[in-house]
């Protein structure tokens, strides 16, 4: 079919699923319509998006993200090609831009525009030379005079305007990066040599930007100038309409840019997957084991072999920071393991760093389902990899939620950058628990095998010498505590999904409570994996949100944490206590934890409840096979007392 | 005059970016006239049609082409295949 044809037909179709209301329609057609690459296809999309939006958060399952950009550049021409990456990766933006030369007001003054936005984006994309103008002058000679006070002083500004509007407000910040020179009058050779060239100091000036985005809570630093280098710099200005029309980034780049900084931004509002399932033949390794036998199969530091090795290593250095190694794989157990055994040189990975296995002649999908429930995690923090074009369709249909990489069997070597262009692994923050899972979850499976020879649950429970640490949210850390909102949805009563200030806000203010919980036991620390906030209001103590890992379900630790929010709620005065259980589609598990613990439900609308306990008549305790530390309370006490 | 007289291809991407109807596409249609045609669409279009035809305006001249036929002439003086 001709492109034309094949544009006039899914644009009718797609103007029929916007009238219809239709939202998965909606994007199915808007897909359609942008693979046939026309670029102004994209504002006929961002059109029909801005008029379906109602349907897309409903039906669709997009969030709404009110956005502010914060700019000293034309980004209007830019802001089409944003709302449609926006929508095809589940936001729908609405969209507030500043002015050109007020960023510094609106940033530091609550009575600006962006101040009264209440924004949960900001966008911060400002030029070099609104920002830091003097640079390329005092960099003119290489050497360095004031380069680095100016550099210092630039990012001491920015972090005045970054921590003036995160103390006053709970909005999501990137901040975008400065893009390296195209041309120097030092030439290449020059600006490549000379400590104190421009490209060596707007380089500098990132690594600072970057560092100074980590310090201040639920911000991103976008690397622009990476994305620029990706796309090649010399096409990524168009230098004619900059200095015309003050248009940052040419037109053929708006696309590879807006979603270079949407998948920045999504890091603030989504948790990275957590598993890696993996298939074996033609897929972590070359051949198949059944038909080639052990030595047969291709892998090793001559090509073809290195890019299966390459793979390898890639999933190795995922699972160093705490993703999930699963192996999927029609074959017999005995072959596997012979192969890891005889091949071990040519692999860059053992059966060890798999956290489970699925080796066998059952369907995938069902595979996928058992590890799920064997991992206690949802299939929407799955990733599957497969060269079977119909194993990836199965698992398509069956476990939508999945997301599936299809291998490309013929061309190796192009597997680890599909994998590194998924977002889905994406994350801006690292903490030692993330690099601790993989130990914790075979630590999981020596429990479980403790548990079938403990007679009963109690005896089993006590047998495994359970301690429970309390410490303040904000010092968990707080990076970790913000992960554990973002991320938990089994055991989690209300899920929702707080940013690290409004955590810092429970801790701070009179009445309020933030605590977290981390669990150890004799196989292993599973790290901070629980936590309560709960604020005094009147004469109740509201549970605002209760959460816990699903790795730690079923220890009496729920009850441990809600008898330390009840002990608190008493000693600051509070004569009920008041929990929400608030349904989601994966929160059944905790759905009667609050009458399970004596609580009376009080009021019920469709999907939540409100229930309360009186405390002066019974007080939660924590069940006798835990040992318990630490004092959070002093630090809530102190809070209190000072405010107060 | 009738938008029949603006090439289709021009017509489709001035009624796209414009977000109007291709009919309303004549060639004395000019930015008084359509109230999405602000500055900034302005600088879409012109981007979006610099895109379409690989040519190049001079930034002098874009605030200048305000109208169709006044896009059209430039773009044949161009040499663009309309």
């Amino acid at each position: 079919m001709d492109v034309d044809l094949q544009r006039r037909e899914a644009r009718q179709a797609l103007d029929r699923a916007v009238r219809d209301g239709q939202a998965g329609e909606v994007v199915r057609q808007a897909l359609a319509l942008l693979g046939c690459g026309k670029a102004s296809d994209t504002m006929v999309c961002a059109s029909a998006f801005a008029k379906a939006a109602g349907s897309l958060v409903e039906q669709g399952g997009c969030r709404r993200l009110k956005t502010y950009v914060v700019r000293s550049v034309t980004v209007e021409p830019l802001m089409p090609f944003l709302a449609v990456e926006a929508v095809l990766n589940g936001y729908v933006l609405e969209t507030e831009l500043g002015g050109y030369g007020s960023y510094i007001e609106e940033m530091l003054d609550p009575g600006s525009s962006l101040g009264r936005a209440r924004a949960d984006l900001v966008l911060v994309l400002v030029d070099l030379e609104d920002v830091c103008g003097q640079l390329p002058g005092l960099c003119a000679d290489g050497r360095g005079g004031g380069v680095e006070a100016e550099i210092e002083e630039t990012v001491a500004r920015l972090g005045q305007m970054l921590r003036g509007y995160r103390s006053a407000h709970t909005g999501r910040i990137v901040l975008q990066g400065f893009l390296t020179p195209v041309v120097s009058s030092l030439g290449a050779v020059g600006d490549a040599n000379l400590p104190y060239s421009l490209g060596n100091a707007v380089r500098e000036l990132n690594r600072r930007l970057a560092e100074l985005c980590r310090s201040v809570p639920d911000c991103a630093f976008f690397d622009v100038d990476q994305v620029a280098a990706g796309f090649g710099r010399a096409a990524w200005r168009d230098q004619r309409m900059f200095l015309a029309s003050r248009l940052p980034v040419a037109a053929p780049a708006f696309g590879v840019y807006a979603r270079a900084l949407m998948r920045t931004a999504s890091v603030l509002f989504r948790a990275p997957r957590k598993v890696l399932c993996t298939d074996l033949d033609n897929t972590l390794w070359g051949g198949i084991l059944g038909e080639d036998g052990p030595h047969g199969i291709v892998t090793g530091s001559a090509f073809p072999g290195n890019s299966y090795l390459e793979y390898q290593q890639y999933l190795k250095h995922l699972a160093a920071r705490g993703i999930l190694l699963a192996a999927v794989s029609k074959n017999n157990a005995a072959d596997v393991e012979e192969a890891f055994r005889l091949r071990s040189a040519d692999l860059a990975l053992g059966l060890e760093d798999f956290a489970a296995r699925k080796i066998g002649w059952g369907e995938k999908a069902g595979a996928l389902r058992e590890l799920a429930a064997e991992l206690s995690l949802g299939l929407d923090a799955f990733v599957f990899v497969d060269d079977n074009p119909v194993e990836c369709e199965a698992v398509r249909q069956h476990l939508p939620e999945v997301a599936v990489v299809e291998a490309p069997a013929a061309e190796p070597w192009r597997l680890v950058g599909m994998l590194a262009g998924e977002w889905f692994f994406d994350t801006a923050t690292v903490t030692a628990d993330d690099v601790n899972r993989s130990r914790e979850y075979k630590a999981q499976a020596e429990r479980a095998a403790l548990g079938s020879s403990a007679a009963n649950r109690e005896e089993f429970l006590e047998s495994l010498g359970i301690v429970c640490t309390f410490l303040s949210a904000t010092e968990a850390p707080l990076a970790r505590s913000v992960q554990l909102l973002a991320k938990t949805n089994q055991f989690n009563l209300t899920t929702r999904r707080h940013s690290a200030s409004e955590v810092e806000r429970f801790a701070a203010e009179p009445g309020g409570l933030a605590v977290a919980v981390r669990v150890r036991d004799r196989f292993g620390d599973a790290g901070v994996v629980g936590l309560a906030l709960a604020r005094q209001e009147g004469d109740a103590c509201v549970i605002d949100s209760l959460l816990l890992s699903c790795r730690v379900i079923g220890r009496g630790i729920e009850t441990a944490l809600l008898a330390l929010v009840a002990a608190e709620a008493a000693k600051m005065g509070s004569r009920w206590l008041v929990g929400e259980y608030i349904e989601t589609k994966k929160n059944a598990p905790c759905a009667g934890f609050y009458p399970e613990h004596g609580f009376e439900r009080e009021t019920a609308a469709e999907g939540s409840a409100l229930y309360r306990l009186d405390l002066t008549a019974r007080m939660p305790a924590a069940p006798p096979w835990l040992t318990l530390e630490g004092h959070p309370s002093h630090e809530f006490a102190a809070g209190s007392v000072v405010a107060s | 005059m009738s938008s029949q007289l603006v090439p289709s291809s021009l017509r489709d991407l001035i009624a796209d970016t414009l977000e109007i109807s291709p009919d309303e596409v004549t060639p004395e249609l000019s930015g008084e006239q359509v109230e999405s045609w602000d500055s900034f669409r302005h600088l879409q279009l012109m981007l979006s049609i610099e895109g379409e035809y690989g040519v190049q305006f001079d930034p002098q001249q874009i605030p200048e082409l305000t109208t169709v036929a006044r896009v059209q002439a430039a773009l044949e003086k161009k040499g663009a295949r309309l």
